[in-house]
């Protein structure tokens, strides 16, 4: 047992740590120069596959122009080169600057639409390279290359081919150490959150747009330093390094390796590097081999190599190491909450010549629970989602205390409107409290740079993410589940889990859309009972659901809607006997309803 | 007038590759990187039957619609059916189009194929400007395809239940719609249009195995012009980039044909990204 608790205080990063040092020593290890263009080569293509990474794995959007920024770069570093620039680190800074430009010139436009528009876009790009190269062929060789670039210098003194290989291992594995602080950050979390589903993303206040422009710009800040160090490799540049292939092979280490995996693009690079398909009896066959790792590779390994190995150990820590349990939550499990109140005036909204929504008017008030029932089909999602800014308005108004809202999903998510989903929305792969923390990524922000870097403010952030997380998961009784796999907890617990996401969040307003469906009697108590806390502390809390036992039991209010209009409204006691509740809702047919239904509310509703 | 017309027909083709992303877009809502690589083996298809096996060209066109119309359901089968969610798709087909571009250089070699065209090749004069009757062909044939793509779709059952498989998988599926009998019946008409266009295609592009990309490139801009989910969208934005590059290299030379078509699409993509002819359609929760 003695062993296992030292194979438990081992960090994660010691192994890859003492890897980086090993080859980053080579050369007084004893390796020869053709060992070393080889390190060289495969940190180059590491650094590639992990911009693609970053991109394709993380926010869940291909993209193929990782060959174009890195001509890009170094072209860059070749014209600096041949010009007497030489400053390796001035020319890793305009590398990178350059590749930051064409990432966001060329992600703007691809990302608004995703998808294949990415894909294309920047597959176009690479098929550029050429042509740009020949448009500028007095400062880029054009089809004969660049020749005459200078060897690199640093500080002053021009580096030995010793100096230079340390210096290519170390910028590498420096980039791979920034890029694991990043995917190991709460923005990690927020990119996996991203890839499993937009909507949910931006219902916790996760811009879409600027995740996935951040993620694909970050990513061609490698490919800049990959040109600016193959640059300085050969001091020869020709356009036919950085055509079709490369992006395929890029592509294929990525898939190969694993996607969403920082040294899954070292795997991948040292395969494609070593492996036989650069030998030259293979050369004619490397796009048929490219091509079947592809196809292959997306079927069968949808998670790479390093995706596997990851796998393995997730199962032997928690055979062999459980991470230790955290002590029982103890404090205020449920803070006073600072509830707004949600108006809706006069909505309406149209699909075609559908009217889902005709005038609807409702007000829920902080420290109640406003339940909004009706039939399938009667508008009651629709107006969640135009609540959340899914739908565009198309009369009315919604405002979250004094202040109308934008359709903008993320903006309203970040004004303190937190929802759940019919169907519960948890990202593959992280656990339950990961899974909560994820709803304080927009009300609390932490940026990328400090969790680059650690800093004290990012470790602030944590340590209040991971205390929070494990408030509200002993206010829903998951304190135990913490460390589970999200998606692999029952329908039940993955209901109280998006309640955890969205109170984390501290929202002015809850939105709940039918949580008790699929729910057995024990787990529609307990929803009840934390829902009735939440109003208690102050919150405000809409609740859409089918069970009309539970909203008879937590609502103050409650608003009747069918085929787009409100019918009725007024406490549980009203709703409950309100004949044409009755007649619509139920389908109980009273004898007597004709006579009833002329009450004075009712009057002033159908006004 | 003659930069009109060869633009015209180089835009029929890109037209003709956009078309059939469009069949394959609209019935399994998938994207087929290697439609533009289905046309290319079409032309190497012709390439081998009329020159070095020298059949008819009646045997040809067969032979060709069978290899292509066979190659596309393969790839249905291994990249599209076996594999979930756009990315994965998207890295797949692209995994077909490399392995075709491989294949084809492997088995005919990196240099063009002069394929040659069974018709006159006697230049033609209209409207004040030269022009092949093969390129007159291609021109019609693209014009003619969009209009019956379009019949069928709005007059047929068959296009009745392609629009609702496209609007919503689960719920035509529900509806008694056999949807992957469309999904394969799709790949299998694209190829098999693929593998006929190619007698047309390849006089004028010749059989070379970098067209693939060239073509995927060009027709996906077609289709961002025109806009996706539109058939005459995918005719107008093929035509478009045919005279952009066409004008852009008579004008600029020819190395600003391909920057020309990119600052188009980006203008396009940023201004207008639904395209001319699409329609935005509303997220669902």
């Amino acid at each position: 047992m003695d062993v296992l608790s030292v194979a438990r205080r081992i960090p994660t990063w010691l192994l890859p740590l003492i890897a980086a040092v090993i080859v980053i020593a080579f050369p007084y290890l004893g390796a020869q120069s053709p060992v070393q263009r080889q390190v060289i080569l495969i940190c180059s293509l590491a650094l590639l596959v992990s911009g693609l990474n970053l991109s394709l794995g993380y926010a869940g959007e291909l993209a193929l122009g990782q060959a174009a920024i890195y001509a890009c770069g170094a072209y860059m570093t070749g014209y600096l080169g041949s010009h007497g620039y030489t400053d390796i680190v001035l020319q890793l800074a305009c590398a990178i600057a350059a590749a930051l430009v064409i990432g966001l010139v060329t992600g703007i436009p691809g990302l608004r639409l995703g998808g294949w528009a990415l894909a294309m876009v920047s597959f176009f790009l690479v098929l550029l390279v050429p042509d740009i190269l020949q448009l500028f062929a007095n400062q880029t060789g054009g089809a004969q290359g660049l020749t005459g670039i200078a060897s690199p210098s640093l500080l002053g003194k021009t580096l030995t081919p010793n100096g230079f290989y340390v210096f290519a291992t170390t910028v590498t594995a420096l980039w791979l150490l920034v890029l694991r602080n990043l995917v190991t950050s709460r923005h990690g979390t927020a990119f996996r959150v991203l890839r499993e589903n937009p909507v949910l993303a931006s219902s916790v206040g996760i811009s879409v747009f600027r995740m996935k422009l951040s993620a694909y710009a970050i990513g061609a800040v490698p490919a800049g330093i990959a040109g600016c160090i193959f640059a300085n490799l050969d001091q020869y540049l020709s356009p036919d390094s950085f055509g079709f292939a490369l992006a395929v092979s890029i592509l294929a280490a990525s898939v190969l390796g694993g996607s969403a995996s920082i040294y899954g693009a070292v795997v991948g690079a040292v395969i494609l590097t070593l492996g036989p398909l650069e030998s030259t009896s293979f050369q004619q066959y490397s796009l048929v081999v490219y091509g079947l790792l592809l196809l292959v590779g997306g079927i069968v390994l949808s998670i790479g190599i390093a995706g596997v190995l990851q796998r393995v150990w997730a199962r032997v820590q928690r055979r062999w190491l459980p991470p230790a349990r955290s002590a029982p939550y103890e404090g205020d499990l449920l803070p006073r909450t600072e509830g707004t109140a949600l108006s809706v005036d006069h909505l309406v909204k149209s699909f075609g010549g559908v009217n889902a929504l005709q005038d609807v008017s409702l007000v829920a008030q902080p420290g109640q629970v406003t339940a909004l029932i009706g039939p399938n089909g009667s508008g009651k999602t629709t107006l969640l989602n135009l609540i959340c800014g899914y739908y565009r308005i198309d009369g009315g108004t919604i405002s979250v205390g004094k202040e109308q809202t934008t359709h903008r999903p993320y903006r309203i998510a970040r004004s303190g409107v937190a929802r759940t989903f019919q169907t519960p929305s948890i990202p593959r792969e992280i656990t339950v409290a990961e899974a909560v923390r994820a709803g304080r990524y927009a009300t609390q922000r932490a940026g990328f740079v400090p969790a680059v870097l650690r800093l004290p403010s990012y470790r602030r952030a944590r340590a209040s993410d991971v205390e929070e997380a494990r408030r509200v998961l002993a206010l829903v009784g998951l304190a135990d589940q913490e460390n589970e796999i999200a998606a692999s907890m029952p329908l039940g617990t993955r209901r109280l889990l998006e309640v955890a996401r969205c109170v984390i969040a501290r929202p002015k307003v809850l939105l709940l859309d039918e949580p008790a469906s699929g729910l057995d009697e024990n787990e529609v108590e307990r929803l009840a009972g934390l829902i009735r806390k939440i109003s208690d502390s102050g919150g405000t809390v809409v609740l859409v659901e089918h069970n009309f036992r539970l909203v008879l039991s937590v609502a103050d209010q409650i608003y009747v809607l069918a085929r787009g209009q409100i019918i009725a409204e007024g406490p549980p006691s009203v709703i409950e006997v309100h004949p044409e509740v009755l007649t619509e809702y139920l389908g109980v047919r009273v004898p007597e309803a004709d006579d009833l239904l002329r009450t004075p509310s009712e009057v002033a509703d159908n006004d | 007038m003659d930069a009109v017309w060869s633009g015209l027909a180089l835009g029929a083709v890109y037209a003709l590759v956009a078309l059939g992303y469009h069949i394959v877009f609209v019935s399994s809502n998938a994207f087929n990187f290697a439609h533009a690589q289905l046309i290319m083996l079409g032309t190497f298809i012709v390439y081998w039957g009329s020159v070095t096996l020298k059949l008819p060209i009646g045997l040809v066109f067969l032979l060709a619609a069978a290899i292509v119309g066979g190659v596309a359901v393969l790839e249905e089968r291994t990249a599209i059916r076996i594999v979930r969610g756009t990315e994965g798709q998207l890295v797949t087909t692209l995994g077909f189009a490399t392995l075709l571009n491989g294949a084809t250089q492997v088995i005919w070699g990196g240099s063009p194929l002069q394929v040659p065209f069974f018709g006159s090749s006697n230049v033609l004069v209209v409207l004040g400007g030269h022009v092949f009757p093969d390129d007159l062909i291609l021109m019609g044939v693209a014009v003619v395809l969009t209009i019956g793509f379009v019949l069928v779709s709005r007059m047929t059952v068959l296009g009745i239940a392609l629009l609702a498989v496209s609007e919503d998988r689960e719920a035509a599926l529900m509806r008694g719609i056999n949807v992957r009998a469309l999904g394969i019946g799709a790949f299998a008409v694209s190829g098999i249009v693929a593998g006929l266009l190619g007698p047309l295609i390849g006089p004028k592009t010749f059989a070379v195995a970098t067209l693939g990309s060239d073509l995927a490139l060009k027709g996906f801009v077609a289709m961002a012009i025109g806009g996706f989910g539109s058939a005459p969208g995918a005719l107008i934005g093929g035509f478009a980039v045919g005279l952009i590059e066409s004008e852009a290299g008579r004008y600029l030379g020819a190395s600003y044909s391909n920057l020309m078509i990119f600052a188009v699409l980006l203008g396009v993509l940023l201004l207008r990204p639904t395209g001319l002819f699409g329609h935005a359609r509303e997220r669902m929760v």
